[in-house]
């Protein structure tokens, strides 16, 4: 990949979600102030570069502080989520892909059941059943819920590679089975799953933030969602206490534009015939897809967990 | 001809979901540790304010209405039995109300709010997307990075902002509930006159949401179709521009429809959660009471209407791709 | 025989997105005369298929028309850019028959839908039940089955599908037919369909004129009275079917014949041998005569001067060495000489190599 171009919309969008992986992560460490400890008395207004710097909450609580550990607890769920669902995902869709026949069509036929039953539901019954809802286990169950549209994307992807010789090389040269998916194929899929893999977090952030919304948040820590429940359940909004709803409204959508951007950049750097549309007739630039294959997935960030907005197609992108 | 074949085979893997869909939705609650009933009637009795015979009705109640003395299958049974008859249990944080009631009095609330949005949405973002398309220029750029915005955004947060600006800011509309304090829902144009206001603000952050991500997808389709063979064959055939547009229209809302499948659950969650934000009685707002009372009839009963209406609007959107699209009723191994 | 068209000084660019123009036909003149098919032959990239665009008025965007003109019975049309090309031309003065009918109809619409749409864009007062009594007489009186009207795209197969999109081109019966790369998706069979119907349509004088487009030589004899040999945007050699693919007298078409086997007894005994090098980046073209590069019988002026124009309009060659050897033939030995080595080996063009960034010739890939 030497002669990768980043994109303006690269650099922004990667500048942004830095910003965000540094308000969560190193924010907490800069910000003294517990989120538990009250320092104040209900909406305060912001005043000052301290604790107070954005008021403070319902329980008299620092917004600032909740907001660097929301942002920290929302990333780590993201993270994690988005890992699980991706590495089920890119399993039962690469398996599926690659071995084809009965394989293929049982795991396909799974998982389109899967897809065709609401995340959301499924979410809802499993952390009500759970008995914790800590960060991880909720990690876990949005995690659990998400890989659907991944195993469909990666299969359709393993489909049109499996044909390629250098997997009958591989096949004659005695390799055996997960060695080839690993060595002979997960390259090619890779790109694509980094780019999935960025839309699942971002998925399974905005997922975190509904289920709490709904009064199903983690039990154990503050979220950017958790934030929300409580500004809209005391009434920030109505009160007009803006430092209480606006940071944690602005934080979540900044992460979910960045993550979208960046995705949607990142496939112009793996794509570089999307960056120019047609305008390219006579330099082709070598491309390990070709036009068929992309055709064939347009991803959606959907079935799963996610609430995000979906159908921007992981390679169809939008050049703008 | 082939188009029966089609749709009885999409209508046999929708079945195999609402099943499993079914089974889920009976199995998860049960795995709660410990008997539910007893549960929740050591959560009432701890709020106090009723009585022991009253308990001990209600325990008898819930545990004749689960069968949770009969085995799980014979359990199931019992479960889709009661569903069968439209029975959706009893509501535990309002006993003795049955879950129909609350459902039937928050359902129509959350059909009048959702449908419409979504249709809406879905027309005048694939408008936009195509106009943007083919006008290129000062209007695509004008509409391409606040539709991308908004279609990014998480719906509960343009929710928030909308009520902040135009309900608190403003005060141009009312800011919660469907229908000011001292009226009852009845067919008058007063009543009318006086929802409608309460109506626009989550009708429209549900519609401006999906509108951005469908004018996204159209638009890249467009362009997408639009450097396709048939589009330059049209023209060297002497087309006239419009014809040419609908050829190109008809091709890129294939994926839209897929797209629009595809979306339908995130919508209707983000539309759950959208109500909420504005206190609109809809399923949404019951849906969080329930989950703050732990009142696992009325949840269950909200995931299942939840389930069928994703499954159902996802078949019609089969059915829908069927009609439109010629290869697949004539692909014989179709991708599902 | 009288003249169908004279198209003049053709002159087309690609715009790219920085801002740079890659000019892919550069100063290019053709004429047609009535009942005649005009071949284009030259390789991917020469420049072939974008003349096709300009011809059958289709270009646009990023391909823009620079300069030129097209006269057909009489009547001139400016071409470039700021000219207003009146739409009913389209279909119906010209007409294209594209490359790779396979994606050419919409794959929602049936055919019939598209002959109607076609006659009504021309006519409107046309029925639908007169285009397709139309369309139907049109299959019937070239052997194919009607019911090919009431199908989709993807129910054709290849061969019936590009048969079925030239009805559809000569519908309007137009002046001229742009056939592009007809038959380049088909098997060989279908190849002979194809070329058979286009000769009895111009026998039956639905078209007047037909302009080729190939990269397969042998298919362009069959076909073609006239061959024109296009390379790096500039037409190098035009004449005779029969004599320029015999007797060529520019390096390239002598270069182009060597690449090719054809199935005759003559061609038995012959060796097979390929081009050497690819062809130039149109965005920076050799100095001089653009085939230098690559040519085995390269002279001083061929890297700095233009060649000359050798010949009448019939027949002519755009080569110094032609300018010494008036009326000889390129020996194949020669143009491929630098190509040449020891081993036996059979090299083919390969037709789908895409330009390169470097201008270095360089060898050829066994």
């Amino acid at each position: 990949m030497k002669s990768m171009n980043f994109t303006t919309r690269f650099w922004i969008s990667f500048s942004l979600v830095l910003a965000t992986v540094l308000i969560g992560f190193v924010g907490p460490l800069i910000i003294k102030t517990s989120p538990d400890a009250v320092v104040g008395g209900l909406y305060d207004p912001p005043s000052g570069f301290g604790p107070l710097l954005l008021g403070t909450d319902n329980e008299g609580q620092s917004v600032l502080a909740n907001l660097v550990y929301g942002t920290r607890t929302s990333l780590i769920v993201g993270l994690l989520a988005g890992t699980i669902a991706s590495v089920i995902g890119l399993a039962i869709g690469i398996v599926a892909g690659y071995k084809g026949g009965v394989v293929d069509e049982i795991l396909m036929g799974a998982t389109n059941i899967a897809l065709a039953i609401p995340g959301i539901v499924i979410i809802i019954l499993l952390s009500i059943a759970l008995d914790s809802r800590a960060i991880v286990p909720l990690g876990a169950v949005i995690g659990v819920t998400a890989w659907p549209w991944m195993a469909r994307a990666v299969r359709a992807q393993a489909t049109s590679v499996r044909t390629r010789e250098h997997l009958d090389v591989a096949r004659l040269s005695g390799a055996r089975f997960w060695s080839i998916l690993a060595w002979d194929l997960l390259p090619y899929l890779l790109s694509y799953v980094v780019m999935a893999f960025v839309l699942q977090v971002s998925g399974a952030i905005l997922a975190e933030a509904a289920l709490s919304l709904l009064g199903l948040g983690p039990s154990n820590a503050v979220s950017l969602g958790t934030m929300l429940y409580w500004a809209i359940a005391w009434g920030s909004v109505r009160t007009g206490a803006w430092w209480a709803f606006l940071p944690p409204t602005i934080m979540l959508t900044v992460l979910a534009f960045s993550l979208l951007l960046l995705q949607s950049s990142m496939d112009e750097v793996f794509n570089p015939r999307l960056r120019r549309g047609k305008a390219v007739k006579r330099r082709k630039p070598p491309s390990p897809r070709t036009p068929e294959e992309i055709e064939e997935v347009s991803p959606t960030a959907i079935g799963g967990s996610t609430l995000v907005q979906p159908p921007i197609g992981v390679s169809r992108g939008a050049d703008s | 001809m082939n188009f029966a074949r089609y749709l009885g085979r999409k209508a046999l893997w929708y079945l195999a979901a609402l099943i499993i869909a079914l089974l889920l939705n009976f199995i998860l609650p049960r795995l709660i540790p410990g008997n539910p009933v007893d549960a929740i009637v050591s959560q009432l009795s701890r709020g106090g304010g009723t009585g022991g015979d009253q308990l001990k009705a209600i325990h008898e109640n819930y545990m004749r209405e689960f069968g949770l003395d009969k085995p799980l299958w014979e359990q199931f049974l019992v479960y889709l039995g009661q569903l069968a008859q439209g029975d959706l249990g009893t509501s535990f944080a309002q006993f003795p109300a049955s879950v129909n009631t609350l459902v039937a009095a928050a359902l129509p609330w959350s059909i009048a709010i959702q449908l419409p949005a979504i249709l809406v949405g879905w027309v005048l973002g694939n408008i936009l997307g195509a106009i943007a398309a083919f006008k290129g220029g000062w209007f695509d750029r004008g509409a391409f990075l606040p539709s991308l915005f908004l279609s990014s955004m998480p719906p509960y947060c343009l929710a928030i902002l909308l009520l902040y600006i135009v309900g608190v800011k403003l005060q141009i509309l009312p800011i919660g509930g469907a229908y000011s304090f001292g009226l009852s829902p009845e067919l008058s144009l007063e009543f009318f006159g006086d929802a409608i206001t309460y109506f626009w603000l989550p009708f429209w952050s549900i519609v401006l949401i999906f509108l951005g991500g469908q004018a996204v997808g159209m638009r890249s389709m467009a362009i997408y179709e639009n450097g396709s063979d048939y589009v330059n064959y049209g023209r060297g055939l002497g087309l006239r521009d419009s014809k040419i547009v609908r050829y190109i229209f008809r091709n890129a809302m294939l994926p839209q429809i897929t797209g629009l499948a595809l979306s339908i659950s995130g919508m209707i969650a983000g539309a759950l959660i959208t109500e909420l934000v504005f206190s609109y009685p809809g399923i949404g707002t019951l849906l969080f009471n329930a989950i703050s009372q732990v009142d696992y009839p009325v949840i269950q009963a909200i995931t299942l209407f939840i389930t069928l209406a994703v499954l159902g609007a996802n078949f019609l959107m089969e059915i829908l791709y069927g009609i439109i699209d010629p290869r697949i009723r004539a692909s014989q191994s179709g991708d599902r | 025989m009288s003249r169908l068209v004279n198209a003049e000084h053709l002159r087309a660019s690609y715009h790219t997105p920085d801002g740079r123009e890659v000019t892919a036909v550069d100063g290019v003149s053709v004429h047609i005369d009535e009942g005649e098919v005009l071949g284009i032959a030259g390789e991917s990239g020469s420049g072939k298929s974008t003349l096709g665009a300009i011809l059958s008025l289709t270009a646009r965007p990023p391909l823009y028309v620079d300069s030129g003109s097209l006269e057909i019975d009489g009547q001139t049309q400016a071409l470039d850019g700021s000219s207003k090309i009146p739409r009913t031309w389209r279909g119906s003065v010209v007409s294209l028959l594209p490359q790779g009918a396979m994606n050419s109809i919409s794959p929602t619409m049936r055919v019939r839908d598209l002959v109607v749409d076609v006659m009504r864009a021309h006519n409107r007062s046309v029925t639908k039940d007169e285009a397709l009594d139309r369309a139907r007489d049109r299959l019937a009186s070239l052997d194919l089955p009607t019911r090919v009207l009431d199908a989709y795209p993807h129910q054709l197969s290849g061969g019936m599908k590009q048969r079925t999109v030239t009805i559809i081109s000569t519908l309007l019966n137009p002046r001229l037919l742009i056939a592009d790369e007809p038959t380049s998706a088909l098997d060989v069979t279908s190849q002979k369909a194809l070329i058979d119907m286009l000769l009895q349509m111009l026998e039956q004088k639905i078209m007047s004129g037909v302009i080729f487009i190939t990269h397969d030589l042998p298919v362009l004899r069959t076909v073609s009275n006239r061959i024109a040999v296009m390379y790096a945007g500039k037409i190098v050699e035009v004449g005779d079917a029969e004599e320029l693919t015999t007797a060529p007298r520019h390096p390239y078409s002598a270069a182009l014949l060597s690449s090719v086997l054809v199935p005759e007894p003559a061609y038995r005994k012959m060796r097979v041998y390929g081009i050497p090098g690819a062809p130039p980046n149109l965005a920076h073209p050799p100095s001089g005569c653009r085939f230098h590069p690559r040519c085995g019988l390269v002279m001083d002026e061929c890297h700095t001067e233009e060649p000359p124009h050798v010949g009448d309009q019939l027949r002519f060659s755009k080569c110094f060495w032609a300018l010494k050897n008036p009326g000889q033939s390129v020996p194949l030995k020669a143009v491929t000489a630098s190509s040449l080595s020891e081993t036996d080996t059979v090299v083919e063009d390969d037709d789908d190599t895409t330009s390169r960034p470097d201008d270095e010739p360089s060898e050829v890939p066994a």
